[in-house]
């Protein structure tokens, strides 16, 4: 794991140049994800997110949202999102967010309410848990 | 199984020594080690210096092919052998690069940028983590 945090070290995050082609782009996509796969054993150590998710979900949230601006064909709409997507990673990785922020923004996500994990809420009533969710069920 | 050390090596006489490294190597010939039905060639296991090119080992691939029926949601009797390319499986691009980085976190490995162009399929797979995990 020593080896993977050192690959993936963002100390200095500057602005590229801008990418020459499509394909140049889409190299640029996929090496933003693997630092953010890489670094995401150092983000659940800083935000102590072990019993709240695990690295695969964590790895589907990153490619969900990468997935989500797949149909753009312009690169330097694509260079734009890189430099967005560079920016928030550096923040998550600098500690500068919270960890509700990262539990709001990549694990609960677009889903809604995050399914427990830990064994406190397996007991409770269905009708109690809709009940938490709306006024109407 | 029998193992020859570089070690051995520094005897009295040198002939005597490359003897003996010969019977040895007939001797491992006359071994009959588990087959794993993969290949009827017996492929054999030198020691690290003498290296010879050898198919992955099936836990491996066993491993790669669960780690890619999770990530493109394939049922568990999907036929996913060692030679399923990962396109023909429903993988675009982006679910590569994340089948790839599944692998690196479970076997705890860092695959180079030009390795990792060059998968393609299962088996690809499985011999670059055993290359990257002998290192």
């Amino acid at each position: 794991m020593g080896e993977r945090a050192a690959a993936a070290s963002l100390k200095f995050v500057t602005v590229q140049a801008n990418s020459a082609s499509l394909a140049e782009a889409r190299a640029r996509v996929f090496e933003f994800f693997k630092t953010t796969c890489r670094s995401i054993p150092t983000v659940m150590e800083i935000y102590n997110l072990q019993d709240v998710v695990n690295e695969s979900q964590l790895r589907s949230a990153v490619s969900s949202e990468i997935r989500r601006h797949a149909h753009i064909t312009n690169p330097k709409v694509i260079d734009m999102l890189l430099q967005k997507g560079t920016e928030e990673l550096h923040n998550i990785v600098q500690h500068s967010k919270q960890r509700h922020h990262i539990i709001g923004q990549y694990v609960v996500g677009q889903r809604g309410l995050v399914h427990d994990l830990g064994t406190k809420d397996e007991g409770t009533s269905d009708f109690l848990k809709n009940f938490y969710k709306s006024n109407y069920f | 199984m029998a193992s020859i050390t570089r070690a051995s090596v520094s005897m009295p006489s040198l002939s005597t020594s490359v003897n003996q490294s010969q019977r040895r190597i007939s001797g491992l010939n006359s071994v009959s080690f588990p087959v794993s039905g993969r290949s009827m060639i017996p492929s054999l296991r030198l020691q690290r210096g003498l290296q010879v090119c050898c198919a992955a080992k099936q836990e491996t691939v066993d491993k790669v092919v669960a780690i890619v029926k999770k990530q493109l949601a394939l049922p568990a009797d999907a036929a996913v052998t060692g030679e399923s390319k990962f396109a023909a499986l429903g993988a675009d691009s982006l679910d590569t690069v994340e089948i790839v980085m599944g692998l690196e976190e479970e076997f705890d490995i860092t695959v180079e940028e030009e390795s990792a162009q060059s998968i393609t399929t299962v088996q690809e797979a499985a011999d670059m983590i055993e290359k990257l995990v002998e290192k």
